[in-house]
């Protein structure tokens, strides 16, 4: 049962008490006082200069002003028109330091951008936010204080950083919005040159589960944009967030959908390449689009070899396990530790597995030991108990230093990091880890990132661990979800067949108006980055399957949603369309990777010709009809123009005729949802 | 009420622009350092700061609190508008995020007696002069997650269209519409007596 919009409409009918006459005639002189001490924006003289550059020279000044320091005791009251601002988990914090006399501002000590402080399991980064005070939810006061409260605000940060107490910011923030409101009532010329720290949290989160989310890929004009290029995506984690949301009657954020993670969950059986030599083959056709009479979809299918167990790499994997006291929970560590008990199962006896957790202290609980001591192993994943906070970073670096202890040459390196995402990097911020992470890749040790529970998982972080890291993100609800990633997937999420494998396709203006990539949003790279060795992108485990749609609008189709230029259409066509040698091709499939341990990579190029194309949807195979009911389904919980005719029936109608033989349910369990979406969807109505 | 507001919209829509114009223009005026022209944004949208920070949070004396906070930070921040987006967008970010931030530090304050003080507000609750039901239903409002209460406050209290009030929240307008569908199922479960199944 909901609310109806005519009882929420009563919310209006409540006429609020007027405001105090005497407050308000203060709060307007107030407003007015600060108004009055803060300089016009006129004269920002950071206007015009990139962020970069800014913070550049933040930090010149800074080095200045050390050696001033040394000098002058007053070294820290000096200049700078910069804004430091920390953005945390929960919210952002800021201070700000200014002086009006024209003499030199203190950077140094507040902080510098990219430095961060963990306050009790909330990070906190500064950044530089001179230029985003006008539209921000940040909005900085400054105006002058006695010089009181600068000390008492500086010891209070510093207290605040090293210890533990939400609360403690919270105090200092309110003393120092305090001290300001007195300040300001107070504001007198003699004051004019003292200094003013404010701190300040902005934009608090309520719902602390963080999805990343994103805005649709639009319609582009082939006239215009011809090539589309991407990395490929194996993750799933999406599907099993989304699967969690909708068993608890929640529909899903519509820009927290991933839909390429949604297709990709399921298995296909895409035709094999016949060959390791050749990594994967890609399947590419076009077949007409359910959802639209005039459009197409161009339906890529890539599947990677499947390495035959007895010649597979040795594996040299660490367990990182999160035992903090928020894993306490049944569907967190207990399930943690039998879906580890399952990948032990797969293992072969001269694999190494080692253990590290973490919770206050990263702690070693087992040394890299070999499979054939399963016993020993067992017994350690047996004794792990939640307790205490998280420090998230010393347990990666531990681990990284074991798994680099029993690096196998030409095996597989890999950390397994296990948590419910409150992963409290301490004084490191997501953009360092990110590089450690990088970093280690570099040198052959990969990255896992598995995520249990729900209340505070963290999934854009985990999303950029494992993305930066070579590894895949899984989220892991039930055993039955363990079982599928780390037992029957167990090959693909293990061992790369191909890294950085990027798509690019160019279409064809002569035959195709208009396309649009479904999904893969996240995984959008610049079309120069396909040819870039160095550019980073998806990689192929043994098995995998990954999948891409486009929707194609046809040249004539009646169907095109972008209108013709006017005066770019006075361009000849370099051939007449009639001419072209290329009349009969949609679109030229590239797909770049490189075998593992390799730095170059191998090309693969295919046309798509009109001898890939399907008369019907029904001349489709049975998984890739289900692919396109997964993708629709997708599409319509991201509230998409294109599918908002296509209805939830005919979603079920596509998928329920592609179930195939379906060995573990997957795909009955996605009719399921579908009907759950479409019963919450109606409700919103 | 939902007919009177319709009506008023349709009779104001000029006058509404108008309006909207008029606030830019003084609010750009405001930025290049002209005091007159804060003054008399500030004596415009008084009234609508102190309303929304009552409905925010319930109180009469966080209401008056938080004001003062918008009034001070807005002293400042107006050098910065540069008129990209609408002066009251601008504004109702301000005003949220003062009273989101006020309430914090409130409750951080009386983490001790957390329970205590959910009691006592609910009990105090002064938020408007409203009939019961509206009170009640501001009351339950208070209790939802910080974005759904926002977009309840801007769509019902503020009347704003759902694309307006994305606006104000820096979201698209479908996770908008998400977010009082969300609402209505919250509510209402929070508005049913103990123990009745719905």
């Amino acid at each position: 049962m909901n609310l109806s919009d005519e009882q929420l409409k009563t919310l209006a009918n409540s006429a609020p008490a007027t405001p105090d006459a005497q407050r308000r005639r203060d709060n307007i002189e107030a407003a007015l006082a600060a108004f009055d001490a803060t300089p016009a924006a006129a004269e920002d003289t950071t206007q015009g200069l990139s962020r970069w550059q800014r913070l550049k020279s933040v930090f010149q000044q800074k080095r200045r002003m050390d050696m001033q320091e040394q000098k002058d005791f007053r070294g820290w009251l000096t200049p700078a028109l910069a804004t430091l601002l920390l953005v945390p988990v929960v919210g952002y914090v800021s201070w700000q330091s200014q002086r009006y006399d024209g003499s030199p501002r203190d950077v140094v000590t507040l902080a510098k951008p990219g430095e961060t402080i963990g306050v009790r399991g909330t990070e906190y980064e500064a950044v530089d936010t001179s230029d985003a005070i006008a539209l921000d939810d940040v909005v900085i006061a400054a105006s002058p204080v006695a010089p009181a409260p600068v000390a008492e605000l500086q010891a209070a940060r510093a207290q605040a950083m090293e210890g533990r107490q939400r609360a403690e910011v919270a105090r200092f923030e309110s003393r120092a919005v305090a001290k300001m409101a007195s300040g300001i009532a107070a504001a007198d010329a003699s004051f004019a040159n003292e200094n003013v720290v404010l701190w300040q949290p902005i934009g608090a989160e309520a719902d602390r589960d963080r999805i990343q989310s994103t805005d649709s890929n639009p319609v582009k004009r082939v006239a215009e944009q011809p090539v589309s290029t991407f990395s490929i995506d194996v993750d799933t984690a999406n599907y099993a967030f989304l699967r969690r949301q909708l068993n608890a009657g929640n529909l899903p954020a519509p820009d927290s959908v991933r839909i390429e993670e949604l297709i990709n969950y399921f298995p296909y059986a895409w035709p094999r390449p016949a060959s390791a030599e050749q990594p994967f083959q890609a399947t590419v056709n076009i077949m007409p689009a359910p959802w639209h009479n005039g459009r197409k979809l161009m339906h890529i299918a890539i599947q990677g070899y499947d390495i035959a167990p007895t010649t597979r790499p040795k594996a040299n994997l660490v367990f990182l396990i999160d035992t903090s006291g928020s894993m306490n929970q049944t569907d967190k560590l207990p399930l943690l530790k039998n879906a580890f008990r399952l990948l032990l199962d797969t293992l072969q006896a001269d694999d190494t597995v080692a253990i590290v957790t973490y919770a206050g202290n990263a702690g070693t609980a087992l040394e890299p030991t070999r499979v054939a001591d399963k016993r020993r192993i067992l017994d350690v994943i047996d004794g792990l108990g939640a307790g205490g906070s998280t420090a998230g970073a010393a347990g990666i670096d531990q681990a990284y230093t074991l798994a680099e202890r029993s690096f196998v040459e030409g095996g597989v390196n890999r950390v397994l990091l296990a948590t419910d995402g409150d992963f409290n990097v301490g004084q490191t911020s997501d953009e360092d880890l990110k590089r450690i992470i990088e970093n280690k890749r570099a040198r052959g040790i990969y990255l896992s990132v598995f995520g249990f529970g729900q209340g505070n998982y963290n999934d854009q972080l985990m999303q950029v661990l494992a993305q930066n890291g070579n590894g895949t993100a899984a989220y892991i609800d039930t055993l039955s979800e363990a079982q599928k990633t780390l037992v029957q997937e167990a090959g693909s999420t293990l061992f790369p067949i191909a890294n950085d494998v990027k798509i690019q396709v160019e279409f064809n203006p002569a035959t195709v108006a208009e396309y649009r990539l479904i999904g893969y949003e996240t995984r959008a790279l610049a079309r120069e980055d396909f040819n870039n060795d160095r550019v980073d992108a998806g990689d192929i485990g043994s098995g995998h399957s990954v999948t891409a749609i486009y929707e194609l609008t046809p040249v004539g189709s009646g169907a095109v949603s972008v209108d013709e230029l006017r005066y770019a259409r006075a361009e000849p066509a370099a051939v007449p369309a009639s001419d072209n040698e290329f009349n009969n091709e949609y679109a030229f499939v590239k797909i770049r990777y490189k075998r593992p341990g390799e730095s170059t990579s191998n090309l693969i190029t295919q046309p798509v010709t009109g001898g890939n194309e399907l008369a019907s949807l029904d001349a489709a195979s049975t998984d890739q009809r289900f692919s396109i009911a997964v993708s629709a389904f997708g599409q319509k919980l991201r509230d998409e123009d294109a599918v908002h005719d296509y209805d939830w029936s005919a979603i079920q109608r596509l998928a329920s005729g592609a179930r195939g033989d379906d060995a573990f349910g997957y795909r009955a369990e996605f009719l399921r949802l579908a009907t759950l979406a479409a019963t919450l969807q109606s409700q919103n109505r | 009420m939902a007919s009177y507001h319709a009506m008023m919209a349709t009779m104001l829509d000029t006058s509404v622009e108008q309006t909207a114009d008029e606030d830019r223009a003084l609010a750009l005026r405001a930025a290049n350092g002209e005091r007159a022209a804060f003054a008399l944004l500030l004596e415009r949208h008084y009234e609508r700061v102190f309303r929304i920070a009552l409905r925010w949070s319930g109180h009469r004396a966080d209401a008056e609190d938080i004001t003062q906070t918008v009034c001070i930070k807005l002293g400042a921040a107006i050098r910065s508008f540069r008129g990209e987006a609408k002066f009251t967008t601008w504004l109702y970010q301000l005003v949220l995020n003062a009273s989101r931030d006020h309430l914090r530090t409130v409750r951080n304050t009386q983490q001790r007696d957390a329970a205590y003080a959910e009691h006592t507000e609910l009990m105090q609750d002064d938020g408007g002069h409203g009939d019961d039901v509206s009170r009640a239903l501001w009351a339950a409002v208070r209790q939802l997650p910080d974005k759904t209460r926002d977009a309840v406050l801007l769509v019902y209290g503020e009347d704003m269209s759902h694309a307006a009030a994305a606006a104000v929240l820096g979201c698209k307008e479908a996770t908008l519409s998400w977010h009082i569908h969300d609402a209505k199922k919250r509510l209402a479960a929070l508005l049913a007596p103990h123990g009745e199944v719905i």
